[in-house]
């Protein structure tokens, strides 16, 4: 694991080179500092789920528009693609973030509790809420985003029929293009990719309803006052982007019946 | 008055010394009166190994009024037992029932080594305070007292953060060994107060830097630390020394 | 009867006006060079408010200085618990306090036992405290427009005391704590924490080092230095149950005392009349409510001794409300001593209260009737829920119960007007000198004293003795520093080799009683003596029959006990014989003997208005007296009354 974490931290040593950024770098390299390049990335990749959960209900308002939309992407060629590879940066940062600080804490306690029992009452997950389960949910929701790239990215997952759906694309049914929209429905409703999805985006409702509030906690965005707004908007925030998107499953599912 | 009197199983951490290999004791201690703090249970136990011809368990108190901090113990899993805003000296046996085994551990932190039985070192959380938890002012360097005014409510603000005693507990009770609650007490209490604000930038840097040399975890608020603070030290204080941090981070000259 | 040494002890006091001594004493010291301080080493032994304030006075100025304390940080020393809050002559009510109204109230409330030219400067340098904590970021007490809040406190007619909510002494440390912090990292001082002082090390007749051991690894080690400060707090743990910390302990006072300083007044004690009272046996210490809830509460026993029904069922005309009756001016805000003295009679006669039959009721049934609950909330709120949490009673509903417990040492080791002892190197600050309280102390004039010591006089009159004193280099391995390093070796082994069967924690609670019984609130000639024999005899026992388990070369908690309760089993004889000597009542020394019919103390100026210092001539034998006569120029004595 140290290992990783030094690989990740090269990107920072190279920026540190940069005229007027080594103390900022330097700055960000500490447990503070990475936790704040935590809550700016994670916050970025919301952004991104706000912006990619708008363009997927469009599913519901049926096919040609969704597929209008898709064409809209496609169209934007270099851009597209100078978007992907930002929100790769920023997610690989955040899970070599993750990684690093955890390195960080285990090696905090190296010798554990006989018991160990929280003061903070109940919680509707064990090991103290969803703030105990960051990593485990963050894992999950990459099995589920590497299975989402192979399944509507690539288009390669074995157990999909992508036939109707390139059938449809050369028919003419989305300019040239596949017909997303029966290639989303197709995967929407395949094994195993469903039970993944349904999997992987209740992980992401967990991870955000911890990481939303803790991530504006980390940027100093707290007040005696409001912090219990703060707290129900990131809630509100968390499972409104999880839910939102569980219900294109169930959509894909009423339709395809 | 004299209360019930509790038969107890007491599972206690003994380590010999810093370098020694520890491991859990069971001992039996017989007609604790509930009205015994916790630690004068332990004086009973201490008794008790002394008239068996065992060496005592080691423990640090010292004030046991809940106010120096000498004082930690993992009870049954949580940094002073389960009372909140409680010290373990201020912690009574009313709070056990008969026939309860009682977990005792020592602080577990990588910065807090054991030094013998339930005894840690905290100097970690000295070398903080001295990486710029103060304000550089000389003796017979100081104003009059009422020279800059702060308002009441900032002053409650300070005196919040200020009640930290340095027990350990936030490291203690954190998933992480975290020392953030410690360290953003000291930060906050001094950022607030306009005495400490010529220093602020300096100060966050420098205290942050020790923090991860001494080799504490990172935070993942999870607030545990604020529900095991004996002196209930709020982590909005882990919110300002956030945005003392990335004021200092972007702005300052150094 | 009493070995009295012919010739006075002479407290160096500079001439001149009151007002002008400090300041003309500071222009007649002697300075020491900015080029050469760093050239001088001073050891602080003690990390409280004098020790803190002290070593980073002293490292600010440009000294090396090495502190100490037996704590696992500098930030623990008992100093921490001290609630009520700190005096401060500013007058910033415009309530016409001066510091001439508070060197007066000191001096009377010392009950004329006190040297005038101390309590004056103490009075003087209370405004720079203030200043300097303020600076250092300690959060007083504010008004809503941002200047500094005072309160009355200790029946001061004057609002004068600065307060952090309860938490005045934790403040004021922390601040200490920090300025001595800061003074580490820039090198300046070396803290060695986790080592209790074993000998002082005397060379030439000059104080020039200290054996401590090291408390984690068991080490003992020599540290030299040109000068010793001594900030070692009070003795009040003689008595066993005190609200002092677990660890406070004579040991470093008293091996200087074995080493020729002179103990003064050691029998002048303070005991505090709101403590919760002991539950049991197992009780280890007592915890004190502040004295403000006599502000409010009314204390009182039942009319009939004995009466066993619940607080409530007591109706008004079977209530004593003794201290109301005794005093009807002053009522329940008598002075700390009165009170407390007037309790003890009530419970010696059998009308305590509770099981043990030692406690009185503290009442706010009458204050929550006139101003509310939630009124009295707002004031005693955290107080009511410290009560409730030992005790598990509901003091809103049921009255409080308190007991008298020892509280403060007033007596301390003998020191001159520059805070040093007779021993030329050796000072002496804070609770462990015996300068400036006389036999009774204010309220909220701990803390200061302790600051004033350390941050105001210790950095001027220091240099006096560094200027002028023959200060050759003394090697870790002169043959003096191995000796006394041999003698705390041999002590510490000499412990650990008795192999008897009681515990040091069973002897000291045995001191205890001996100490409390006859030494505490009130003394008589008989009990006394008695009390001095029976120390003697437990002193024995100490030696035959103690058994201290595990080795000395770790971390022994046991070993560490065993030392302290030794100390103290030579020092309860001091104390007790002081006493004995002293055939008067002043302040916290009440002999039965001498009292005015109505119960009140009897002060006999003409034949004890003197400071009474102690030399050792070793365990066993009757020290030798050395007085200091007091003289009062300004504050004329007069008898306390608080009719």
């Amino acid at each position: 694991m140290n290992a990783l974490v030094r690989i990740l931290s090269l990107p920072a040593c190279y920026l540190s080179r940069l005229p007027g950024c080594g103390p900022l770098v330097r700055a960000c390299s500490t447990s503070v500092g990475q936790k704040i390049l935590m809550a700016i990335t994670g916050l970025s990749l919301c952004g991104f789920l706000v912006a990619h959960l708008a363009g997927n209900l469009k599913l519901f308002a049926g096919e040609q528009d969704f597929n209008q939309y898709a064409a809209m992407l496609h169209s934007l060629g270099p851009a597209l693609a100078a978007a992907e590879t930002g929100l790769f940066v920023v997610f690989v940062a955040h899970l070599g973030l993750a990684l690093s600080t955890t390195a960080m804490s285990r090696a905090a306690r190296t010798q554990a509790y006989e018991v160990m029992e929280s003061k903070q009452g109940v919680f509707a997950l064990p090991q103290g809420g969803a703030s105990g389960w960051m990593l485990v949910t963050g894992a999950v929701v990459l099995v589920f985003l590497v299975c989402h790239l192979i399944d509507l990215r690539l288009k390669v997952n074995p157990f999909v029929d992508y036939r109707p759906a390139v059938a449809a694309g050369a028919a003419g049914s989305a300019g040239g293009h596949v017909n997303e929209f029966l290639a989303v429905r197709q995967v929407l409703t395949s094994s195993p990719s469903r039970y993944i999805y349904l999997l992987g985006l209740v992980a992401l409702g967990i991870h955000l309803a911890h990481g939303v509030q803790s991530a504006l906690q980390t940027l100093g965005i707290s007040h005696r006052r409001w912090n219990p707004l703060f707290r129900l908007i990131s809630l509100l925030f968390a499972w409104g982007i999880a839910v939102g998107f569980i219900s294109l499953i169930a959509w894909a599912h009423a339709v395809n019946r | 008055m004299s209360g019930e009197l509790l038969n107890l199983t007491l599972r206690v951490w003994r380590q010999a010394g810093p370098a020694a290999s520890g491991g859990f004791r069971d001992y039996q201690l017989r007609g604790v009166s509930t009205h015994m703090s916790f630690l004068e249970m332990l004086d009973v136990l201490n008794e008790q190994l002394h008239q068996a011809g065992e060496e005592p368990v080691a423990f640090d108190h010292d004030c046991r009024e809940g106010l120096c901090g000498s004082c930690s113990l993992m009870i049954n899993g949580q940094a002073h037992g389960p009372e909140r805003g409680t010290t373990t000296c201020q912690l009574h046996m009313r709070r056990f029932r008969d026939g309860d085994t009682i977990v005792i551990e020592p602080w577990r932190a990588t910065a807090f080594p054991v030094l013998r039985d339930l005894v840690v070192d905290r100097s970690a959380f000295d070398r903080i305070i001295q990486s710029g938890g103060y304000v550089s002012v000389n003796t017979g360097n100081a104003p009059d007292g009422n020279a800059i005014p702060v308002p009441g409510h900032l002053q409650e603000l300070a005196m919040d953060a200020a009640a930290c005693i340095g027990c350990g507990a936030c490291v203690a009770a954190c998933k992480n060994a975290s020392a953030m609650l410690f360290v953003s007490a000291k930060v906050s209490q001094l950022a607030i107060l306009p005495q400490g604000r010529p220093e602020r930038n300096a100060r966050v840097v420098r205290m942050v830097a020790q923090m991860d040399q001494e080799g504490f975890g990172s935070c993942t608020n999870t607030s545990e630390c604020e529900a095991a603070c004996p002196a209930e030290i709020s982590v909005s204080n882990i919110a300002r020394l956030n945005r003392e941090y990335l004021r200092a981070s972007m702005t300052a000259e150094f | 009867m009493v070995r009295v040494a012919s010739e006075t002890l002479n407290s160096r006091v500079p001439e001149g006006p009151i007002q002008e001594k400090w300041d003309k004493h500071r222009f007649s010291l002697k300075l020491v060079n900015p080029a050469n301080k760093r050239k001088f080493s001073v050891i602080v032994v003690g990390t409280g408010l004098a020790g803190g304030a002290a070593a980073a006075s002293l490292a600010e100025l440009g000294y090396g200085v090495k502190a100490f304390c037996f704590q696992d940080s500098g930030r623990r020393a008992h100093s921490i618990a001290a609630q009520g809050g700190i005096n401060g002559a500013k007058n910033y009510q415009n309530d016409g306090d001066s510091i001439w109204r508070l060197f007066y109230d000191t001096v009377k409330g010392g009950d004329y036992r006190a040297r005038e030219a101390n309590v004056y400067r103490l009075a003087q340098v209370s405004n720079n405290i203030i200043d300097q904590c303020v600076a250092q970021g300690v959060p007083f007490a504010r008004e809503y427009g941002g200047t500094l809040a005072n309160r009355s406190f200790g029946g001061a007619q004057v609002s004068r005391t600065f307060y952090c909510r309860g938490q005045t002494g934790q403040q004021l440390l922390l601040g200490a704590y920090q300025a001595l912090m800061r003074q580490v990292s820039l090198g300046r001082v070396r803290m060695f924490a986790r080592r209790e002082m074993m000998d002082l090390i005397v060379i030439d007749n000059v104080a020039r080092g200290i054996v401590v051991r090291n408390m984690v690894t068991g080490e003992f080690e020599v540290h030299t230095a040109d000068a010793v400060c001594l900030c070692t707090g009070g003795y009040g743990n003689v008595y066993y149950l005190s609200t002092n910390a677990k660890g406070c302990n004579v040991t470093a006072a008293w091996r200087c005392h074995r080493r020729g300083a002179l103990f003064a007044n050691p029998c002048y004690t303070q005991i505090h009349p709101t403590c919760i009272p002991v539950s049991g046996d197992y009780q280890s210490k007592l915890t004190l409510m502040s004295e403000s809830l006599r502000n409010d509460g009314r204390v009182w026993v039942p009319r009939n001794a004995g009466d066993r029904r619940g607080a409530a069922e007591i109706p008004d005309g079977e209530r004593d409300y003794f201290l109301e009756r005794r005093y009807p001016a002053f009522g329940n805000l008598v002075p700390r001593d009165v009170a407390s003295r007037a309790a003890k009679e009530r419970c010696d006669r059998g009308f305590g209260v509770g099981d043990s039959g030692l406690a009185v009721y503290l009442d706010f049934r009458d204050a929550i009737r006139r101003d509310g609950e939630d009124a009295v909330r707002r004031k005693y709120g955290n107080l009511f829920h410290m009560y409730e949490k030992i005790t598990a009673d509901n003091p809103y509903s049921t009255p409080m119960r308190i007991y008298p417990a020892v509280h403060y040492t007033m007596g301390g080791l003998w020191v001159d007007y520059n805070l040093m002892s007779n021993i030329p190197g050796l000072y002496v600050l804070g609770e462990a000198n015996f300068s400036d309280h006389g036999a009774n102390r204010l309220g909220a004039s701990a803390l200061m004293q302790g600051l004033s010591d350390g941050y105001f006089v210790i950095p001027y009159t220091i240099g006096d003795h560094l200027a002028q004193a023959k200060l050759p280099k003394i090697p870790d391995d002169h043959p003096q520093c191995v000796q006394v390093r041999q003698d705390a070796e041999s002590r510490v082994n000499s412990l650990l080799n008795i192999g008897g069967k009681k515990s040091a924690d069973a002897f000291h609670r045995d001191l205890g009683h001996i100490m409390w019984d006859h030494c505490g609130m009130a003394r008589t000639k008989s009990g006394l003596e008695g009390a001095v024999t029976r120390i003697r005899e437990l002193r024995d026992e100490f030696w035959r029959n103690l058994r201290v388990p595990g080795s000395g070369k770790s971390l022994n908690q046991s070993l560490e006990l065993a030392g302290r309760v030794a100390d103290f089993l030579e020092f309860g004889e001091l104390l007790a014989f002081d006493a004995l000597h002293r055939e008067e009542s002043c302040g916290g020394h009440f002999r039965e003997e001498y009292q005015t019919p109505e119960g009140e103390a009897k002060r006999n100026d003409a034949d004890f208005s003197y400071v009474a210092a102690w030399e050792s001539h070793g365990v066993g034998n009757e020290p030798t007296l050395h007085k200091e006569p007091l003289t009062f120029d300004y504050v004329l004595p007069s008898t306390r009354s608080y009719k």
